[in-house]
């Protein structure tokens, strides 16, 4: 639940910055939450190997028979289920609060439902080569980041322009792409990176 | 085998490596210091002032070399980075991680540069330009695979974590790029340009040339010094680094 309460405070901190103006909080609040839901996952990556380095599980699945890509994939679900689909729950209510148009709240929640697999998958990758190191909470935001920004453009891109009244299919097909291919790609990417960063 | 094979194979060899980089060190050096007075002299005092920037277009000879460089060295890390995943050898992980500070410096210099022009021709330091801030993005990635690196302990496994995030940050910059200029074109009506290369004038064209060149060989003998230390520190345990050290080195 951490990470949805977070996203909350980040998101109410906006308009006590920015000021209450309502049209210039409806204008920016598809790209907030956007990156209010980003850094969210962001916190909640850090944990996602920690505990299973810990107590030794994460070797184990090392030394199972089962491809090691199968057993990621699936943790890989797990995350996304459990960081990302509360956030998009929570999504909207903020996208309201910020006083996104209702008419656009669809697109910004199909955006969240392409960006946050293709960031969790991204993130993982990246997680899992941290997963040597002791202090990796910073290190990782400075490693994910800059890849996560074509993912943010496509994404705040198909909001801008449903809120302009343009079409908006064509970014989220692009993240729609994007995320066939991380989908065959990130867990394979995901066992290398694992090993590598176990040395096994 | 032939001879070439052998001497790459050679090559491969830290302490043959060392000895190697020691002697060609002086000869990047001079080339580089030669050609980058030369290329200076030319775009300083020969070329002519430009039509519409007046001297300030001067700045190219330092920031478009850099800028390029920047891209190049990320080649080259990328390549040896590939090969240090696949194959492991311990030359290409130390030129794959010795290569990650001076791209990020060339990006660093491509960036303070190319705002240092901006202010007289922009009239800002920093605009959301599509080039910009792919460039930007390219140095937190240097950033992120130097930090990755020094993450680690064991600087071989951090070698071949941080050459994982270079061939992942590699699949990735052509996307960020295109993206950003996706996002640019979206966002901004008017975007500035940079004058068009092929419109150049023979005498600013070889001064720029001849500063490439010597970013290149620059690149090449810091390089070459970056692997002997970095060498040097990996291998301490070893008996060819006592020697070495103990033994008054000839080649450096």
């Amino acid at each position: 639940m951490l990470p949805v309460l977070y996203a909350i405070i980040v998101a109410t901190l906006f308009p006590f910055a920015l000021g209450p103006e309502h049209a210039l909080l409806a204008r920016i609040a598809g790209g907030v939450v956007l990156v209010t839901v980003l850094l969210a996952m962001l916190l909640a990556l850090d944990n996602v190997f920690r505990g299973d380095l810990d107590d030794g599980a994460l070797e184990q699945m090392l030394l199972s028979p089962q491809p090691l890509s199968v057993l990621l994939a699936a943790r890989m679900l797990a995350y996304w289920l459990v960081t990302a689909l509360p956030l998009l729950l929570v999504a909207p209510i903020l996208a309201y609060m910020l006083g996104l148009q209702p008419a656009v709240q669809p697109v910004l929640l199909l955006a969240l439902l392409l960006a946050t697999p293709l960031l969790a998958l991204l993130g993982i990758v990246l997680t899992a080569l941290t997963a040597g190191t002791r202090r990796s909470g910073m290190l990782l935001s400075l490693m994910l980041l800059p890849l996560a920004v074509p993912i943010v453009i496509f994404a705040a891109g198909a909001v801008g322009a449903a809120q302009q009244g343009l079409p908006w299919i064509a970014p989220l097909a692009w993240l729609a792409a994007a995320l066939a291919l991380a989908l065959v790609l990130a867990p394979l990417a995901c066992a290398t990176a694992l090993r590598i960063a176990l040395d096994t | 085998m032939n001879a070439f094979k052998l001497w790459y194979h050679k090559l491969g060899s830290p302490p043959y490596f060392y000895v190697f980089a020691g002697y060609i060190q002086p000869w990047l050096w001079t080339i580089a210091i030669v050609l980058a007075l030369l290329g200076l002299y030319g775009g300083l005092v020969l070329a002519p002032p430009d039509a519409l920037q007046g001297d300030a277009f001067r700045i190219i000879f330092v920031h478009v070399p850099a800028a390029w460089m920047s891209l190049f060295v990320y080649g080259v890390m990328a390549v040896s980075a590939f090969i240090a995943v696949i194959w492991r050898p311990k030359m290409a992980e130390v030129l794959a991680m010795e290569s990650a500070p001076i791209g990020a410096a060339f990006t660093l210099i491509a960036l303070i540069t190319g705002s240092l022009w901006g202010k007289p021709m922009w009239g800002t330091y920093w605009t959301w330009d599509a080039r910009l801030t792919s460039e930007l993005v390219l140095f937190f990635i240097y950033l992120g695979i130097i930090g990755l690196y020094h993450a680690f302990d064991d600087p071989r496994q951090g070698a071949r974590a941080a050459s994982f995030l270079a061939m992942i940050g590699a699949v990735n910059l052509p996307i960020v790029h295109y993206s950003v200029v996706w996002w640019n074109t979206l966002h901004q009506g008017t975007t500035v340009r940079y004058f068009g290369p092929s419109s150049i004038a023979p005498s600013m064209l070889w001064p720029l040339l001849l500063m490439t060149i010597a970013a290149k060989f620059y690149y090449g003998a810091s390089l070459m010094g970056r692997s002997r230390v970095a060498l040097l520190d990996r291998e301490r345990g070893k008996d060819w680094v006592a020697d070495e050290v103990r033994g008054g080195d000839v080649h450096g």
